[in-house]
């Protein structure tokens, strides 16, 4: 068993809530064990745009909160991912801006030393976790299901402070999708943003992004859409019937998040990974055995 | 504390501006020089496509000192933060920071900060999140808390005026 602490952010644990319980029905079953802490706030990378220090000195004290339990961060949101990440660039690179922030962090009794690690949802099943151990997990293996896969931005970019998958060409979630029987191929638009920070102050814009990755996945005969962001899956999810209004079509792509999809592979119940919550037409699709 | 004090407070948001003024320098000093305007960045950036943002047109514009302009601008807005020029750059220039850099300048001067970034800003100022809890719709129209799952309690700061002390002084003093 190895332990993570569980660093929810903020979309996730207060709108997205079938990807923090198919996160919390899959990872046990792989031997993966999470800890969760109270008193986390926002990671403020969304706010980079208003002031950067903001964020900078907010993902300094979340990291400094997890450090304190002597465990590896696990961070599913990728936003979150990347802001912790760029923070921890910074200040083990920089330790005049150390010494800065964590004077501020002093007034809680906090300190940033550098000593965690942070994951993401697909490299801790890619990396840690590891196929192998997926593969043995599978009892209901999936109905070679064509899947599309969405990285998301800020899983795979900017490649210079170290990000989890490959910037230009990322296939762990297809390694992962093709050991639990589905079948995967890749598509012009793969690496197309969903446009969900722009929802902040242009959401028809933002729209258009997401409607157009969309179309391009149904005109390439996808069965399924299959993401690990909560930003990136409100767009694709909650926000289609919208999108597909915005650019004039009409959209009926099911999407899932990656854990959702194992979750079924390993046999958990839909309703446990929180199926019902999806608001894209997930019902009809023929996943496997079960 | 709001959105006023972070924004209006004059004597520090003159740190505030210090800060991002330097920033901007360095970025002038680091970048301008290495750009020879390939268009790289504009040519995957998924604002242009879109919003004819132009990330190597920010980079001349930065050289050639034109820091109000583009801080007037409604352009640097319909930027998607995806990190593609910076990624793509052959001169390793990173126009998205300059861009970050803009943005933070028209907040730091007061003028309107554009959307819900405000209304984001003032929930994590207020309860340490970018929101709170919210209901959602299932696909066969019912509503459901986050309480009527088997879900723990949510993570967020316990002793608020502590952590409203902190944000103000790593948002307003110069870092």
């Amino acid at each position: 068993m190895k332990k993570y602490v569980f660093y929810p952010g903020c979309v996730m644990q207060t709108e997205q809530y079938a990807y923090e319980m198919s996160i919390r029905e899959v990872l046990p079953l792989l031997d993966i064990e999470l800890v969760d802490m109270k008193d986390f706030s926002c990671c403020s990378t969304p706010l980079k745009s208003v002031n950067e220090m903001l964020a900078l000195g907010l993902s300094a004290r979340n990291l400094a909160l997890a450090e304190k339990e002597g465990l590896d961060v696990f961070a599913p949101c990728s936003i979150c991912h990347l802001g912790l990440s760029e923070c921890k660039h910074i200040l083990d690179s920089n330790p005049s801006m150390k010494i800065k922030v964590n004077n501020f962090l002093a007034d809680e009794n906090l300190e940033y030393k550098g000593t965690s690690n942070i994951v993401h949802t697909v490299d801790l099943l890619h990396d840690i976790v590891k196929i192998d151990k997926i593969k043995k997990a599978v009892n209901n293996p999936l109905n070679k299901i064509k899947v599309a896969t969405h990285y998301g931005c800020h899983l795979i970019r900017p490649s210079e402070i170290g990000r989890p998958v490959d910037s230009e060409n990322p296939q762990k979630m297809e390694t992962i999708l093709k050991a639990i029987g589905a079948e995967t191929f890749d598509y012009a638009e793969k690496l197309d943003c969903c446009g969900g920070l722009l929802n902040a102050n242009l959401p028809e814009s933002a729209l258009t992004k997401t409607g157009q990755k969309l179309q391009s996945v149904k005109e390439n005969g996808f069965d399924v859409f299959v993401d690990a962001c909560p930003w990136c899956h409100r767009q694709f999810d909650a926000k289609q019937e919208q999108a597909g209004k915005t650019i004039a079509k009409t959209l009926d792509v099911p999407v899932l998040y990656l854990t959702q999809i194992l979750g079924v592979a390993l046999g958990i119940k839909k309703e446990k990974l929180g199926f019902n919550l999806n608001n894209s037409p997930v019902d009809t699709l023929k996943l496997g055995g079960n | 504390m709001s959105i006023v004090d972070l924004t209006s407070m004059a004597e520090s948001q003159a740190d505030v501006k210090t800060e991002i003024n330097n920033r901007l320098e360095k970025l002038q000093n680091e970048f301008s020089e290495y750009c020879y305007q390939c268009a790289k960045c504009t040519s995957g950036c998924e604002a242009h496509k879109l919003l004819e943002l132009e990330p190597h047109s920010i980079v001349a514009l930065l050289k050639r000192g034109l820091i109000d302009e583009m801080v007037n601008s409604d352009l640097i807005w319909t930027c998607m933060s995806c990190f593609k020029c910076r990624e793509r750059c052959p001169q390793k220039v990173a126009p998205v920071d300059i861009i970050f850099a803009l943005k933070n300048m028209v907040v730091a001067r007061g003028n309107q900060i554009p959307g819900n970034y405000s209304t984001m800003l003032q929930s994590v100022l207020s309860i340490g999140l970018l929101q709170d809890i919210k209901e959602v719709t299932t696909n066969d129209n019912k509503t459901i808390k986050r309480s009527d799952l088997d879900l723990p309690d949510i993570s967020k700061p316990e002793d608020v005026a502590k952590f409203q002390m902190f944000l103000s002084k790593i948002a307003v003093e110069k870092v």
